[in-house]
């Protein structure tokens, strides 16, 4: 009697923690790999973690300063076909993850479905049904006069293969899918900086300095099959620019209002970057995302 | 035989409580981003972050880019006060502590000019020693 106690214990407990880790909407294909609790719990011992900022904040800056939408500097949608490997899937993922938030953000409903139908095909070939599923694409079809609601979906989806991805312990992928949302939301910038010479956008540029040193500590600690070399010697020549960018901070105590829960941050930050410099950066930027889209 | 399975179930205890804490704090979380209708829009970084803290704290670095407003939300359980974030400028000096405001689940920056951070999460030792905690960052323009 005892034993068939234990018995009925142990069958439970495994079924509760293999539920535990499945999302309420997510494929089978997905739940088979994030309902593995020992792949989750390693996950969560895995000391180091990453930040890297959103690219549709770069996307947003450019439509604050009211610089008209620009097809040209998307990766075109035709070239999702030669990406066959993880790595240029993961990488492109990023950068049309990025292109679909800037249609959605400018209003372009044919070239945001166009992408949304690209991200869809890359994400089906990486295994990420689940974050991109039918309830995401029903969300953003019903959505897509609101470009507010169509950039917070499409953000959500990929957090949700963030997740996904790192309990599956496949940080690397996880690792170059942000590494292309940065790439390309830097190509935006520098794109847009030469052709409008805004001082905004040269300052957004050189307020990357962190990010770009995160970036190349992620692809280094994240490097399976060494498949990330050229990229991190290409990025650590690029930092090479950015350490020259002159970045002076001053603090001044923040403010908070305890009953609004907000904290509002004062401090100065002021970027100084040549044009010589900024002209490198941008070549620079061009020749990596040149490398990874072709 | 009783033995061999006392074993598995103290081994596997943790495994299973574990899993189960993180996902179902992990949609803690993203409530305090959506808020509670659905009606706050802030839109995610895209990233999870968790971190399985044993009386330690997990630091990450990143850029709050001026302009905007975000919110940081941390939980580590069904009961919200159990983490305590703080962030710091990049001379190290603390610019808030939710552990001043009873470990305020989520709270927002308001960004005049763009600030490289360090965000440092911890549990509140008082409440919790061990567990999975999480933290999602929103922004809106």
């Amino acid at each position: 009697m005892k034993l068939n106690f234990y018995y009925t214990t142990f069958i439970a407990l495994l079924f509760i923690g293999l539920n535990s880790c499945g999302g309420n909407d997510s494929k089978e294909s997905l739940d088979k790999e994030a309902l593995d609790p020992a792949a989750s719990l390693n996950t969560n011992f895995d000391g180091k973690i990453f930040s890297i900022p959103s690219p549709v904040q770069t996307a947003m800056l450019i439509k604050e300063l009211k610089l008209p939408f620009d097809g040209n500097m998307l990766n075109a949608v035709e070239n999702a076909k030669n990406y066959s490997t993880e790595f240029s899937q993961a990488i492109n993922l990023g950068i049309y993850g990025t292109d679909l938030g800037y249609c959605a953000l400018y209003e372009q409903k044919n070239n945001a479905l166009k992408y949304l139908s690209v991200v869809e095909k890359i994400t089906g070939e990486l295994g990420l049904e689940g974050a991109f599923d039918k309830n995401f694409m029903s969300r953003f079809e019903k959505n897509s006069e609101d470009q507010d609601s169509m950039v917070v979906i499409v953000s959500d989806a990929f957090r949700k293969a963030d997740y996904f991805l790192k309990n599956a312990k496949r940080k690397s992928t996880s690792s170059l899918i942000l590494a292309g949302g940065w790439i390309e939301s830097m190509h935006f910038a520098c794109k847009m900086s030469a052709q409008s010479n805004n001082t905004k956008i040269a300052e957004r540029i050189g307020e990357q300095q962190q990010t770009l040193n995160t970036m190349i500590e992620i692809l280094k600690e994240y490097n399976k099959s060494k498949q990330n070399d050229a990229l991190i010697s290409s990025l650590t020549d690029l930092k090479s620019d950015f350490d020259k960018i002159a970045i002076e901070y001053t603090y001044v105590a923040p403010k908070t209002d305890v009953k609004n829960k907000t904290t509002t941050l004062q401090n100065e930050l002021k970027v100084t970057i040549s044009k010589e410099l900024l002209a490198s950066i941008s070549e620079k930027i061009n020749a990596i995302r040149e490398s990874v889209i072709k | 035989m009783k033995t061999f399975v006392r074993i598995l179930l103290v081994t596997l205890l943790p495994f299973a409580a574990s899993s189960q804490d993180c996902e179902s704090i992990v949609r803690t979380c993203e409530s305090y981003l959506t808020g509670k209708s659905g009606s706050v829009k802030f839109v995610s970084d895209g990233q999870v972050y968790t971190a399985f803290l044993d009386r330690e704290k997990a630091e990450f670095k990143t850029t709050f880019f001026g302009g905007s407003t975000y919110r940081i939300a941390a939980s580590a359980g069904t009961d919200d006060e159990y983490v305590i974030f703080t962030v710091k400028d990049p001379n190290g000096k603390i610019l808030f502590t939710n552990s001043k405001y009873k470990n305020a689940p989520y709270w927002d920056f308001k960004v005049q000019h763009t600030i490289p951070v360090t965000i440092e999460t911890e549990l509140d030792l008082d409440k919790k020693v061990t567990g999975c905690a999480v933290m999602l960052i929103g922004f809106k323009q």
